[in-house]
């Protein structure tokens, strides 16, 4: 099995605050992969570096056997490598169906020109938008609140909407951060199905969680503890790992 | 509903078509201003509402439009199309050399910025008087020319500066509906998710601005062939405010707000001044009362009560 994402070597610090040092490791291509740690471990970090919202002081991302250490969020976006929010970002001011037409943006191509004149190109584009919108909107369980603004809607159904425009964008690689936050047990069920379904289409997931219910369903965990990788391995042998029981699980 | 909307248009085209036959001049000279002001405005509005970016700069692309007019019109004789052009062409080249630096900055930061480029701006036109004439400016523009027609009276003008007015409206319309505009609001919105989903936000700030500039510079040839005189007194920050103005009181969410954001900015003053010296304070309290009691702008608290007559489905 090929690795779709390689990070090697990473160290990151801020104005001499050690946050990563020398982390490797790899997310399988179509496995679900935890990355657990206690609080100011290093994940969010990890999580802006494997994005492209940070650029590490040391060390490089490789994604589908390429270097990507480089590459801007959008860059690597194209190259299927997308990521949520802990705190959900949904664009508060537009629909749900429009926050989702909004996640097609890879998918389509007119520019402004086009965008300005209302040629029927465009208008043709803006309603496979629309139809592509509609159709997650059944997918995901958003239909009935298709119309509203997401910003209104309470922190879980916003989680879902974000993961929804996500899912349009078709990544290869989903990076989630603490995607169960929030949600109560029934929004966590539509969560995992969710990712079950996607993980099932081919999409390797990363996920970032203080859950254990929800990490538990991740085939390979990644535990970072002050800012190095302590244990790798199946969700069950991690848990049962000492060093991990100290830090982390124990407490 | 389709219905009411449609002869709520055609009732507002044929006042529009009326109204030069039996207002008074002066009347329809303020309407001119208010076309310009909506063309120039639009670009500051489209910005402030759509973008989230608020730009105070307006006042120099539309001062790079006049005498980029001015200029080519007096100097070389050209027809007047190429100083249009001329002037958007370097409206655009500027904004994108000053708009991709700057507008990695937001918030106020970028406010601040862009009003140092008006400060800047205004500078250069009095200092650069072998181009603007300084303060002497340049006169004797001629008038424009519609298939032999002078366009050399309010009246006439009226009817050029307003179809060009609601065929911009109508542009940025089309944008905000189509894949970039949804690219634009995501950014807007969030900002991080919006790169997520593959939009380059420094490319599309960056291009959003320029299209701002190019109606900013649109307006200020308008304005160079209508009054036939440029000076430097009419592209200070002064004028940038008005521009931002309009912009916030129109309602920046709503592209035809902006049009009664420029109604008010022109009116307001001209039916104030008959107070007398009083004037500027009433104005000023004018402009605090509707911020209070319309916090969505003119457009906004329209489309509140268009909303509000239609009934619930």
């Amino acid at each position: 099995m090929s690795n779709l994402l390689d990070v090697r070597n990473v160290s990151h610090s801020f104005r001499g605050l050690s946050v990563l040092r020398g982390v490797n490791f790899v997310a399988p291509q179509g496995q679900i992969v935890g990355l657990i740690g206690p609080n100011g471990a290093g994940k969010s970090t990890l999580f802006n570096i494997i994005s492209g919202f940070l650029e590490p002081n040391q060390g490089q991302v490789f994604y589908q056997g390429e270097d990507i250490s480089r590459l801007s969020v959008p860059q690597r976006s194209r190259r299927g490598l997308m990521r949520s929010f802990q705190t959900p970002q949904v664009f508060s001011h537009l629909t749900v169906r429009e926050n989702l037409m909004a996640g097609c943006y890879k998918e389509t191509g007119s520019g402004l020109i086009a965008g300005l004149s209302g040629m029927r190109g465009s208008r043709r584009e803006q309603a496979r938008m629309g139809d592509t919108a509609d159709r997650a909107c059944e997918i995901y369980g958003l239909t009935g609140v298709r119309d509203q603004l997401a910003g209104k809607l309470p922190g879980g159904q916003q989680r879902l909407v974000e993961l929804a425009r996500a899912a349009i964008g078709k990544p290869t690689l989903l990076c989630l951060d603490e995607p169960s936050s929030g949600l109560n047990t029934e929004e966590v069920n539509q969560l995992m199905a969710m990712l079950r379904r996607l993980n099932a289409e081919g999409v390797t997931i990363l996920l970032v969680s203080h859950d254990m219910d929800l990490v538990a369903v991740a085939e390979h965990v990644h535990v970072l503890c002050f800012g190095e990788i302590i244990a790798s391995g199946s969700f069950a042998a991690v848990k049962g790992d000492a060093r991990v029981r100290d830090a982390y699980l124990g407490v | 509903m389709r219905i009411k909307r449609l002869v709520f248009a055609v009732v507002l085209v044929a006042l529009w078509i009326a109204i030069p036959a039996f207002a008074s001049r002066s009347v329809v000279d303020m309407l001119v201003w208010t076309g310009l002001y909506t063309i120039a405005g639009l670009g500051v509005s489209f910005l402030l509402g759509q973008c989230g970016i608020v730009s105070l700069a307006q006042s120099v692309f539309f001062g790079i439009g006049a005498y980029a007019s001015a200029y080519c019109a007096t100097q070389f004789g050209w027809m007047a199309p190429a100083g249009f052009l001329v002037g958007m062409v370097v409206s655009a080249l500027i904004a994108l050399a000053v708009g991709w630096p700057v507008l990695r900055l937001s918030g106020y930061f970028l406010a601040l910025a862009t009003l140092a480029l008006a400060i800047i701006g205004h500078v250069m036109f009095l200092e650069w008087d072998w181009l603007t004439g300084g303060t002497l400016g340049i006169g004797g523009i001629p008038a424009l020319d519609l298939f032999g027609f002078a366009l050399n009276t309010p009246q006439r003008f009226y009817f050029l500066v307003w179809p060009l007015a609601v065929f911009v409206l109508c542009l940025h319309r089309n944008l905000l509906h189509s894949r970039t505009g949804f690219a634009i609001r995501a950014m807007r919105d969030a900002p991080a998710a919006a790169q997520v989903l593959g939009v380059d936000t420094r490319v599309l700030k960056v291009k959003m601005f320029i299209l701002s500039a190019v109606l900013g510079a649109l307006a200020g040839s308008l304005f160079a062939h209508y009054v036939t005189f440029v000076s430097v007194d009419s592209f200070g920050v002064d004028r940038a405010i008005n521009f931002l103005l309009l912009a916030v009181l129109g309602g920046a969410t709503t592209i035809f707000g902006t049009i009664l954001g420029a109604l008010f900015i022109t009116v307001m003053p001209n039916v104030l001044s008959r107070f007398g010296d009083i004037h500027g304070v009433l104005f000023a309290a004018s402009l605090i009362l509707a911020v209070i009691f319309l916090p969505e702008g003119f457009g906004g608290a329209l489309r509140r009560a268009f909303v509000r007559s239609e009934p619930k489905p």
